[in-house]
């Protein structure tokens, strides 16, 4: 298993580069800099522009700059943020974290709800149960997130309207922006956990429904194919349940490869979760991103995109992992 | 981009597909799948609804009572609710012809919001029909000119059917004109994707060896960094006056400058799923005997790929490409929902407009009818789905019916 992961990493090394490179040649695509604006202000000298270039790189050619920048991430600097002038990693952490948090969250709640929706759709296949599944997971499939959040705030609001009038409670069921409550430090360890979490539910059900509705339907696809194979036939005329069936004969083999999935997954959870930050002001990384990117901190940008595209290697890889340990049939070798 | 993962499968069905649609009857391959595709309920109405949406989009200048960026300042009508037409006549309680009232605008003593109330006091405005308007001519595929307006009511009155923006806008009029840009983007990306991805998958395929490593790697790289960050910082950056880019276009892009930069950034971060399916595909046709066939009779390698393979994988490449919209649509309107789309003073687009309704200072509850344009950008998206769905079905020998 080892070398298989050994190798594995090593294949990553060249896509890394090749991704790491074309960030940084688009971030090029721009003439001038932080400091072309700064030079216009009165009160900086020439001198002090030209110092602080020679500082950053700047006057370097490009390929020189690149090669500087890929040096010192390996050594795990991502250089300075020219905005707000402290270690980029400083800057990008926090955004980093909340909107893994998001994700991880997501992931969790997809598994959670398209593996009973989907079992349910194929064991009852052509019911009205199976309809209404299939009904609305097409909804969720069309439904933009950005949108499908704005309208769950709507609704949570009329919600409190409705409970204002009748039972004088104005409270909001579910937090609506932001990560966590005012007075938020001050809470214990485990209120602050619970805080997030309740946070969390509205913006990490948006950004999962679409995965849950495409993936309840692959999965009915694929149990419907199994559940008519040739071995499951043999575990009913041997008389095996009908749970033992469904859940340790077909489901198996039929979840595999959302497991290779797991990695292809990801990149739509990220960029999913971006649109749904801006409108829950969740505290992530595309509400960051946007921000640098407006100010041309082009190293913050660059640190975004490097990370997460690091993130997104890791994430597949750990999905062949997956992949292997949960399909007896593959074998590293 | 949202659903990878199912997209994914179904391209997978979808490639079964076209290899067993290559075992046809006596009828031609269009009309068997036209036939097939017929008796999809579900895709037949999807397909129904695309065409209206479409039509609808087109002659958005004739169904739209204003123009796309149309407002006055005075009076205030910024935010303004739907306006409420009326059918019954008040004094005599029958049916009549529908007429609105003028609204005035008030604030409201406790939450100092403001209200705007109808004027029933004073005169009905009837609905016109076929209404000219010379001081807002448009034009329709973009030729020819008109004034002509479907509906509207005189002045001073003013009739938006789905309230205003914080301009004052009609919202009815914009989510028309926003079709035009929302539902066009997402096909014109979708060629310029497929164009990429049938060269390079094309070659890939053909070639092996070290080009195709070398394609399949350029795939894999740009795979690598998720896309809607790629999207963001492509598009703001292209947009940058000081771009190279942008100053041969003259220093400010034009609406229709943005409109051809999103199409090529959408197009250009997408083709790597696209010319991964078509390598595969080629890499096994390319070992069929009329490929050899056409290599022995001496046809030149461009011949052999683009006359003979790519149109061995038309049928699959259609499903692919209808399945590939809904996903170009979404990440359009998520652009322009970021600000990072076509912009609010010459254009709009329906993720511009719902922008509107996350600006700060807004409390959705006050002004719910801005989330409206939402709803014909899911129409789109489910109906392309449905379309692909069933095209898909309709090109799969073992789904026939």
């Amino acid at each position: 298993m080892l070398p298989f992961v050994i190798r594995r990493f090593f294949h990553l090394i060249p896509t890394f580069l090749g991704a790491t490179l074309l960030a940084f040649l688009i971030s090029q695509l721009v003439p001038g800099d932080f400091l072309t604006t700064k030079a216009l202000e009165p009160n900086v000298r020439q001198e002090t522009i030209d110092r602080l270039r020679a500082q950053f790189g700047l006057d370097q050619p490009i390929m020189v700059q690149y090669v500087r920048w890929m040096g010192n991430i390996v050594r795990g600097d991502l250089g300075m943020s020219f905005a707000s002038n402290q270690p980029v990693v400083n800057v990008i952490r926090r955004p980093i974290q909340n909107s893994l948090y998001l994700v991880v969250f997501a992931t969790v709640l997809l598994w959670a709800m398209a593996i009973p929706l989907g079992v349910f759709s194929a064991v009852r296949q052509y019911t009205l149960g199976d309809q209404a599944v299939s009904a609305v997971s097409y909804f969720g499939l069309a439904i933009p997130n950005f949108f499908f959040a704005q309208v769950l705030i709507l609704s949570i609001f009329l919600f409190r309207g409705f409970t204002r009038e009748n039972f004088g409670w104005s409270g909001l069921v579910f937090p609506v922006a932001g990560m966590t409550s005012t007075g938020w430090e001050s809470f214990t360890p485990w209120q602050q956990f619970w805080n997030i979490v309740h946070h969390m539910i509205v913006p990490g059900f948006v950004v999962a429904t679409a995965g849950i509705a495409g993936f309840t339907r692959v999965l009915r696809g694929q149990m419907i194919e199994y559940l008519q194979s040739d071995f499951i036939r043999t575990a009913r005329s041997k008389g095996l349940g009908a749970r033992a069936i469904t859940y340790k004969h077909a489901l198996r083999p039929a979840i595999i490869p959302f497991i290779a999935g797991i990695g292809a997954l990801l990149p739509s959870l990220i960029g999913g979760a971006g649109l749904v930050e801006i409108v829950m002001a969740w505290p992530g990384i595309t509400p960051r991103l946007l921000d640098a990117i407006t100010r041309q901190d082009i190293y913050v940008v660059l640190g975004f995109l490097v990370i997460s595209s690091l993130l997104l290697m890791i994430g597949n890889l750990i999905s062949d992992l997956l992949l292997a340990v949960a399909d007896p049939r593959i074998r590293f070798s | 981009m949202a659903t990878r993962q199912s997209a994914r499968a179904r391209l997978a069905e979808a490639a079964d597909a076209a290899v067993a649609a290559e075992m046809g009857g006596g009828k031609s391959q269009g009309r068997i799948v036209w036939e097939q595709f017929r008796r999809h309920r579900i895709a037949l109405f999807g397909l129904v609804i695309l065409t209206a949406m479409y039509l609808m989009a087109a002659f958005a200048g004739f169904l739209a009572p204003y123009g796309i960026n149309e407002y006055r300042r005075t009076p205030v009508s910024a935010f303004m609710p739907p306006t409420k037409v009326h059918w019954v006549d008040p004094e005599t309680g029958r049916l009549t012809r529908p007429f609105v009232y003028e609204y005035t605008s008030d604030r409201d003593p406790v939450t100092r919001q403001r209200v705007f109330v109808e004027n029933t006091e004073g005169p009905r405005y009837e609905i016109q029909f076929l209404v000219r308007r010379p001081s807002q001519p448009y034009k329709i595929f973009g030729t020819f000119q008109s004034d002509l307006r479907l509906f509207g009511v005189a002045e001073p009155a003013r009739i938006f059917l789905w309230g205003t923006n914080s301009l004052g806008k009609d919202l009815f009029s914009r989510v028309l004109y926003g079709g035009q840009i929302s539902l066009t983007i997402g096909v014109l990306a979708v060629w310029v994707s497929l164009t990429l991805g049938m060269i390079m998958g094309v070659i890939a395929g053909f070639y092996g060896g070290r080009v195709d490593d070398l394609i399949m790697r350029l795939v894999e790289v740009l795979d690598a960094i998720p896309g809607l960050f790629l999207l963001i910082v492509l598009a703001t950056l292209l947009r940058d006056p000081r771009n190279p880019l942008a100053q041969a276009f003259g220093l400010q892009m034009t609406s229709g400058q943005t409109f051809l930069m999103i199409v090529i950034v959408l197009g250009f971060v997408g083709w790597g799923g696209l010319a991964r399916t078509i390598r595969s595909l080629v890499l096994s046709l390319r070992e069929m005997d009329y490929a050899q066939a056409a290599k022995a009779l001496g046809a030149s390698e461009i011949r052999v790929m683009f006359r003979h393979l790519l149109p061995g994988t038309a049928s699959y490449v259609m499903v692919v490409l209808t399945l590939a919209i809904p996903g170009f649509i979404l990440a359009e309107t998520g652009l322009s929902f970021l600000g990072l789309g076509p912009s609010e003073v010459d254009s709009a687009s329906w993720g511009l407009l719902l922008r509107d309704a996350t600006a700060r200072g807004i409390s959705i509850q006050f002004v719910p009818w801005l989330l409206i344009p939402g709803i014909p950008i899911f129409l789109a998206v489910l109906c392309w789905n449905l379309v692909g769905d069933g095209l898909r079905d309709a090109f799969d020998p073992r789904k026939r019916r």
